[in-house]
């Protein structure tokens, strides 16, 4: 007696066992092609960190030399020099961001004429190639005839800073095109955040008697702070690999002033050609970076549980 | 009758100071773009004066002229056509390896679903050189420097982990319930994929299209590394290869070129775009 219903569920099993092959096809080539591309490199890499490679005739380990090359970066005042550039480019790019970009959701979220202008305006930078921002803002820099020059000179200023001429204001230069580049997505992400908070919750705020400051200090912000946090991670993550900005711009210089520890990894692996202490440093940023994540992420999850999320 | 008054100047000084701080916004943010394209639509003189003109009086089409010309140093034309076929590869192979592999990540139950996401989120915390290191020295013994497929696989495979993040928030979004009505009615999983997931992905599909390629356009670090022929010459590598030029004015016009149909395409799509990067927030 095999009723309707027992049919289709030896079929359903049918299925369920079929679908597993299908479904492991399905992934396979997507996992293959990425465990290639990332996976065996990572590993590869791991090994080139603890040997000299010799380069002719066609990049050889020559012989393994161990913590070597981690000792010889934990000791060099280089790689100190770039870990406190990193850091410091890293937290300084989350925080100007996320400030301004608080600001600019904040007014995205009002109604007024001309706001979907501004929100097309604001995402524009977003869509300018890095090489091409590099470029752009090499003519916005630029000593003698560049934009912020002639501004500040067409304001009755004297107008002669040389914005890639000193590395703690060559650093702040490519901070400042960076920040520019990264304003679209956090503030986007923002924006969303803050359409999330219910009207009728700051409406509420508002009748309680608070102002406008007490309302974004106690209701908006700690509502929006779960959206905040994974923006400020992702701008980490990515000031932390931040690359063809600082090549356009100042190629790590004027003295190292711009070298970041993935510049750092650059310069050792394709400018000195030097593969083994490269793929140290790049374990060593890559640390720096998982610790980092891990530090934040605790934050993300204070920062659910303080917003009942 | 003074609250009544009170909140009337209130209102006018808040509609004041949304108005001025969205000028300022419009301004800061404008002005870097604003800037190029008044380089290129300048003169050679006019570029290097120290009076810079903020408002053009004429428009100089030379620049954009000259970088078409055979004799220029930078050849815009070739890396182009070498950076569009690059991106539209790109965008297409990702895209057909991220749907299938999204799809049955979300709704096939496959075995190891968290570590392969997981993994698949974690390369983007490590740096692209950490990869790129052993990668270079692969393609050189491979000898697919120079090549579009030295270009093309790496890039696939760069974009791809993103890609099928995003592909599966749009799979999750379908109802379930068509899947399973469609499975009642005897669809086999080619019929259900062809017939009903893809269609109804078509937005996310698009969206991951357009993402693709702009990736693609885009991207420096591996062109930079892995050609370094004129035969494959990208428009990001071309760019940076022509910094070294000295006409400041054919520099601006090719940057204009360069960001132009990634800046189009940002325009147009703005929401489509919009969509996928913040459909992570409602997580």
């Amino acid at each position: 007696m095999t009723s309707k219903v027992q049919v289709v569920k030896r079929r359903v099993h049918r299925h369920r066992r079929r679908g597993r092959v299908a479904a492991a096809a399905m992934v396979a080539p997507a996992v293959l092609l990425v465990g290639a591309v990332y996976a065996y490199p990572a590993f590869s890499t791991l090994v080139y960190s603890i040997a000299k490679i010799d380069l002719a005739p066609r990049f050889q380990i020559e012989r393994f030399v161990w913590l070597r090359n981690f000792i010889n970066q934990l000791t060099s005042s280089n790689f100190w020099e770039a870990t406190w550039i990193t850091l410091y480019f890293g937290v300084m790019l989350c925080l100007v961001t996320v400030v301004l970009s608080f600001l600019i959701a904040l007014l995205l979220n009002k109604a007024f004429f001309g706001r979907g202008l501004l929100r097309v305006t604001v995402l524009l930078p977003w869509a300018v190639p890095p090489v091409a921002s590099g470029v752009l803002w090499v003519q916005m820099f630029h000593a003698e005839f560049g934009f912020l020059n002639g501004l500040i000179r067409a304001f009755g200023g004297e107008g002669g800073i040389i914005w890639l001429g000193g590395s703690t204001i060559a650093l702040h230069s490519v901070l400042i095109a960076e920040v520019w580049r990264w304003i679209p997505f956090a503030t986007l992400f923002i924006l969303a955040g803050l359409q999330i908070v219910p009207k009728s919750v700051r409406e509420a705020s508002a009748i309680d008697g608070a102002g406008p400051w007490r309302g974004f200090r106690h209701v908006t912000f700690p509502l929006t702070l779960p959206v905040v946090v994974p923006v400020v991670i992702f701008l980490f993550v990515w000031a932390m690999k931040v690359f063809d900005t600082i090549f356009v711009l100042t190629r790590g210089g004027p003295s190292r002033g711009t070298t970041t520890l993935n510049f750092l990894t650059y310069r050792q692996g394709f400018e000195q050609f030097d593969f083994g202490n490269a793929a140290a440093t790049a374990y060593l940023l890559s640390a720096l970076t998982v610790a980092a994540i891990a530090g934040l992420g605790w934050m993300l999850a204070r920062s659910r549980k303080l917003a009942g999320m | 009758m003074v609250s009544v008054s009170r909140t009337l100047v209130g209102r006018r000084l808040r509609r004041a100071v949304t108005y001025g701080s969205a000028v300022l916004v419009l301004v800061v943010m404008a002005f870097p773009l604003y800037g190029i394209i008044l380089t290129s639509i300048q003169t050679e003189p006019d570029i290097r004066s120290r009076d810079v003109a903020f408002i053009p009086t004429y428009v100089e089409t030379a620049h954009y002229r000259q970088i078409f010309d055979e004799a220029s140093g930078i050849p815009v034309a070739e890396s182009m056509f070498n950076s569009l076929v690059v991106a539209v590869a790109t965008a297409f192979l990702t895209v057909a390896l991220a749907v299938p592999a999204a799809y049955a990540l979300h709704r096939m139950g496959v075995p190891g679903k968290r570590v392969i996401l997981g993994g698949f989120a974690a390369i983007y915390v490590l740096p692209t050189l950490l990869f790129v290191l052993p990668l270079f020295i692969t393609v050189v013994q491979l000898e697919l420097h120079d090549t579009y497929i030295g270009l093309v696989l790496p890039y696939v495979a760069f974009t791809l982990p993103f890609m099928v993040w995003i592909m599966g928030s749009f799979v999750r979004s379908i109802p379930i319930e068509v899947e399973e009505m469609a499975r009642i009615d005897g669809a086999g999983l080619r019929q259900l994929m062809f017939r009903i997931v893809i269609p109804l992905l078509r937005p996310g599909i698009f969206a991951g299209l357009l993402l693709g390629f702009i990736l693609a356009w885009v991207e420096f670090l591996t062109p930079l590394l892995f050609t370094s022929d004129l035969s494959v010459l990208t428009v990001t590598l071309g760019l940076f290869r022509s910094t070294m030029d000295i006409a400041i004015g054919q520099l601006a016009a090719a940057t204009v070129l360069t960001a132009l149909p990634v800046i189009l395409i940002t325009a147009f799509f703005q929401r489509n775009i919009s969509e996928v990067v913040t459909a992570g927030v409602e997580r």
